[in-house]
């Protein structure tokens, strides 16, 4: 839940940055970095003995969850097809409707189409400037230490205030950015330009704000991939006579691409559920044209106070988050060795 | 915590080999570290920058903030917000932040507890439905928080922990648990088996296997987990919001928003917390960056 | 295998005591509403300023002083959350036992209020205002309780208006117009009218010009939005708009932001309310403003007025005299009137109105409120027509008047 609404990156991927056991085998098969297949063996064997033997193992963690995590999760998809009052009660069964009202919303298709825009732009974006970020980081120069510390802060800070003080700052009148801009002589008019009043400024602020937010986390699995790097590779490319552009193209990226794959699997996953961007930047602008899903639930929860609708919504952005982590998954295959 | 303490010793030398190895290789020209240094600088000011705005924010007076003639920097330095803070009529931050702190660390526990062993089983040996329990484990990161805090809402209501901290403990654990698996499964299953194996040969048990040769090699996963984990419990609000009711029990994120009037916002007070906010999590990251990405080297491990 | 069930048990176990530990360790202690005979009252109110939790802290103080049977906890919330807040814990069949909201038509379709008469006594119950009274009632009955009211003023911005040559302050839309062009045409970032049409209060800046044009928003029966008579108002706007005499970006500015503007000297006129004169007073004292009636079409006085109200749920059923108890102790003028003063809102009891009668900063407002005109609050449908102008009244701005009124008509109808 916090994962979602507040942080937007998580460190996960670093692991799978990790050196492959032994280090040097396999080094010209470098797609697979695990060749022996899944790390779990130990003499397979089936059945529900072995699924008992692993309930304690499992077992905390599979109540945690069960105990937490399922029945608001089952009151979601329940709720998705009751008829709610606007205060809250429950006044019987509609079926579909709900479903009907999400698709026959005459925005729908936009706001859907600028989800994908969202998530597209937003990942493509981390994953490139964050390559960049991590190439520099990895080399050796006085003060690195502190840059490294300076580009984790948009983790440490709660999404929601990284937001706010680039909003304010972009406020007419009030914002520091925009008193810069109209001080170089980029703005004409004296208080400033309305950066987040008018949708499309707005929406591209927004994706500023979720790469920036987005890029520690990037950063670091993709850096901590670069450490595991084994020089001997590199120093074989460049025996070859690689230039660093082939070296990085042929041999770094390849070996990179664990690191990056469950990386931009997270990232997808957090950037189509990020709420709060969004609502702080473009919450004053009317109409729908800066929406994303997510808003759009926000919106009918809190404006509107449709919880059916709004449930029917989260049900709908479930099942697209889940085909689009199946085809990724299918397409890509990060979990590969998990 | 106690167990894993060692951990760091085992790790640690490792890691520092493998820096100096790093360093020695980077023999380059002057040129080329400078302009090393201007980029790191360029980095440096940019991911800096909202948090510089932030900081001045919180040392100048409302109407400052609110003025239509801003300045780059606060005229007069308004030190006595970061005093005031503590007591405004708002809210009882002092309540706030024990509460923030509290509900962070048994969280991230808890969440430690129950992860190790789940992450640690699923890497080290096949069952029936160890896809199943992963890919479960990974859908709970899909659901949409906004709309499951009603369901949470009347859950809680019903175990009688409605307005507790450890309500808030439960689900921030819950939610959490599913990179904390996947970061230390994909830790354990980068041990090689024969580490293992050789243990458990010496005649040592699993439990003993886990703790005293997997654990201080994943110590780096570990680490990553409890940052991942503690940023994110640090920084709940949705749930927090419908879970705690009275003042003193919720947390820095909840309390900010006290400062949001119907016609007026203490914007002093608002960034002053959210820079007191960051602080504590800074100095985490600053007492184990070290070990985040120099653990991650000390891979290296045969 | 026996040693990992061993293992796995043991920590299973670990996991769950720890559980139990803190669920033992840390409760915040809600669960035991009876402890010791004593009745629990819940009370969620929004956030009007920096004061109000001290205020209603101290309005419990005094009430357990005297009912020393009684708790009353508090809980506040921003506005922004307040009514996600209430659904959600409506859903859990957990509402407060008294909530300060503004919509509550809703509640009372679903059956969830006590009647107004059922949880004051007669004498609190007839100080109120009868004006406020019959703006809390559906069929005939009183479902709410009138807490504060706010009427609003156009605020002018004297030195700006001389400046641009404006002898009077405007009565009408044409001399508004006027005006405010001219104040426009000052330069420098200084805007004429500050029209705020954004998220924040769309529908209040919306029944400033629908209803001064001769407009409504329906009654308790219907919403009518897309009425004739509502175009006048939005065409208005539009020409505002148009003939650059508003700041830039009206249809997404909010209102407290644009306030802080005009407080500062660089808008020349816009609408307030009472606690807008405190805000003026603790930022810019030296502002040289006046607050004169809303210009409307034909100038003919006009004011929207709005009223916030407390309400009981009834829940179980058992804590009625508690509830009543509260309220009745809460109105009294000794508590009441300090703590509307405090908040800078109107008060709707005959007492409140007569003990604030001389207060200067008030007399403006109290002076239009006899043609205070609200919104159809206790139409169910309200709430719906609310969100729909806050999500979409600013269009205004780039869409023609027509289809802004008929989309936000269709949202309603939808709702």
């Amino acid at each position: 839940m916090s994962t979602t609404s507040e942080t937007s990156s998580i460190p996960a991927g670093a692991a799978t940055g990790r050196p492959r056991p032994g280090g040097q085998g396999g080094q010209g098969n470098s797609r697979r970095p695990r060749p022996g297949g899944t790390a779990g063996e130990v003499k397979p064997r089936r059945g529900g003995r072995e699924l008992l033997g692993a309930l304690p193992w499992i077992g905390p963690a599979l109540i945690l969850i069960f105990g937490v995590v399922l029945f608001p999760a089952v009151v979601m998809f329940f709720n998705s097809t009751r008829d709610i009052s606007i205060s809250g009660l429950d006044k019987g069964s509609v079926g579909f409707d709900n479903y009907i009202e999400v698709f026959s919303f005459p925005y729908f298709w936009p706001i859907f189409g600028r989800t994908i825009v969202w998530v597209v732009v937003v990942v493509v974006a981390t994953v490139l400037i964050s390559l960049a970020l991590a190439q520099l980081l990895n080399k050796a120069f006085p003060g690195r230490r502190i840059v490294r510390l300076a580009v984790i802060i948009p983790w440490a800070a709660s999404v929601v205030m990284t937001t706010m003080v680039v909003y304010y700052g972009l406020e007419p009148y009030f914002g520091i950015i925009n008193k810069f801009l109209v001080d170089i002589g980029l703005i004409a008019t004296p208080e400033g330009y309305g950066w987040t009043r008018n949708p499309e400024t707005a929406f591209a602020w927004s994706i500023v704000v979720a790469v920036f937010v987005s890029l520690p986390f990037t950063t670091y699995t993709i850096l901590a991939g670069l450490q595991t790097m084994p020089g001997e590779v590199l120093e074989a490319a460049k025996m070859d006579g690689a230039g660093p552009v082939r070296t990085y193209w042929g041999v770094v990226l390849p070996q990179l691409r664990s690191a990056i794959s469950v990386a931009v699997l997270i990232n997808i996953i957090n950037v189509f559920n990020s709420l709060p961007i969004l609502k702080v930047m473009t919450g004053s602008i009317p109409g729908y044209d800066a929406d994303t899903i997510m808003t759009m639930i926000f919106k009918y929860i809190q404006n509107q106070h449709k919880v059916d609708v709004a449930s029917a919504l989260s049900v709908v952005a479930f099942l697209i988050v889940i085909v689009i982590v199946a085809i990724y998954v299918r397409v890509v295959k990060p979990m590969k060795e998990v | 915590m106690a167990v894993t303490a060692p951990a760091f010793e085992t790790i640690a030398p490792p890691a520092a080999s493998a820096r100096k190895r790093r360093y020695t290789e980077d023999q380059v020209p002057l040129g080329k570290m400078i302009w090393r240094m201007v980029a790191g600088f360029l980095v440096l000011a940019v991911f800096v920058l909202p948090y510089v705005i932030m900081f001045f924010g919180s040392v100048k007076t409302k109407a400052q903030i609110r003025s239509v003639d801003p300045t780059y920097f606060p005229q007069e330095w308004h030190w006595e917000n970061y005093i005031n803070m503590w007591s405004t009529p708002e809210t009882p931050l002092p309540q706030n932040l024990i509460s923030t702190i509290i509900i962070s660390v048994f969280a991230t526990l808890l969440v430690l507890l129950v992860s190790l062993p789940a992450a640690y089983y699923t890497a080290r040996f096949k069952f029936p439905g160890r896809m199943v329990f992963l890919f479960l484990v990974i859908v709970t990161q899909m659901l949409q928080p906004a709309v499951l805090t009603s369901g949470l809402f009347r859950q809680f209501v019903a175990l009688e922990l409605i307005d507790t901290w450890a309500a808030m403990i439960f689900i921030n654990a819950a939610f959490n648990l599913s990179f904390a698996v996947w970061i230390m499964h994909s830790f354990f299953a980068g041990i090689p088996k024969e580490v293992d194996e050789a243990a458990q040969i010496d005649g040592a048990g699993r439990l003993r296997v886990l703790f005293t040769i997997s654990l201080p090699l994943v110590w780096p996963g570990i680490v990553t987990a409890i940052v991942f984990t503690f940023v994110a419990c640090w920084n709940e609000f949705a749930a927090s919001l419908v879970i705690l009711s009275t003042a003193g029990n919720q947390p820095l994120s909840v309390a900010l928003t006290k400062f949001v009037g119907q016609y007026e916002t203490s914007w002093q007070y608002v960034f002053g917390v959210s820079i007191v906010a960051i602080v504590p999590v800074v100095i985490l990251f600053m007492l184990i960056e070290k070990r985040l990405v120099g653990g991650l080297t000390a891979g290296s491990v045969k | 295998m026996k040693k990992s069930l061993r293992l796995g048990a043991a920590v299973a176990l670990a996991a769950t005591a720890s559980l139990t530990l803190a669920s033992c360790g840390f409760g915040g202690g809600s669960g035991d509403d009876e402890a010791g005979g004593k009745t629990t009252l819940d009370l969620l109110v929004p956030s009007y300023s920096d004061n109000t939790q001290s205020l209603w802290e101290d309005v419990i103080k005094g009430f357990e002083a005297e009912n020393t049977d009684i708790d009353v906890k508090l809980e506040v919330a921003s506005w922004d959350n307040l009514e996600t807040l209430i659904a959600t814990k409506i859903q859990g069949g957990e509402a407060p036992d008294i909530y300060n909201g503004g919509p509550f038509a809703g509640f009372v379709t679903d059956e969830l209020l006590y009647p107004a008469e059922d949880v004051v006594s007669p004498e609190t119950f007839s100080d109120f205002q009868d004006s406020f009274i019959a703006n809390a009632e559906v069929d005939g009955t009183a479902y709410a309780l009138p807490l504060i009211a706010s009427a609003r003023a156009l605020f002018v911005n004297n030195a700006l208006l001389e400046q641009a040559g404006v002898t009077a302050p405007p009565t009408t839309w044409d001399e508004l117009l006027d005006a405010a062009t001219k104040v426009s045409a000052l330069g420098g970032g200084i805007a004429g009218y500050g029209m705020p049409l954004g998220s924040e209060e769309a529908q209040a800046e919306a029944a400033v010009w629908l209803w001064g044009g001769g407009g409504t928003f329906g009654d308790a029966d219907a919403i009518t939005i897309d009425d004739p008579a509502n175009l006048p108002g939005a065409e208005q706007i539009k020409k505002m708009i148009d003939a650059g005499a508003t700041q830039a970006d009206p249809g997404s500015t909010d209102r407290s932001p644009l306030m802080d503007i005009f407080i500062q000297g660089q808008i020349g006129m816009q609408v307030g309310l009472p606690p807008t004169v405190g805000q003026i007073e603790e930022n810019n004292p030296e502002l040289d403003y006046s607050i004169v009636p809303i210009p409307t079409q034909d100038g003919s006085p006009f004011t929207l007025g709005v009223m916030d109200q407390l309400m009981a749920f009834e829940n179980d059923g058992d804590k009625q005299d508690a509830i009543t108890k509260f309220l009745d102790y809460y109105y009294t003028s000794d508590v009441y009137v300090p703590w509307v003063q405090a908040e800078g809102f109107l008060p709707v009891t005959k007492s409140g109105a007569e003990a604030l009668s001389s207060e200067e900063a008030l007399a403006p407002f109290l002076e239009v409120l006899p043609d205070a005109q609200f919104y159809p609050s206790t139409n169910e449908k309200w709430s719906a027509a609310d969100a729909a102008f806050k999500a979409l009244f600013g269009q205004l701005q780039t869409k023609p008047a027509q289809d802004v009124l008929t989309e936000i008509q269709a949202q309603v109808d939808a709702g």
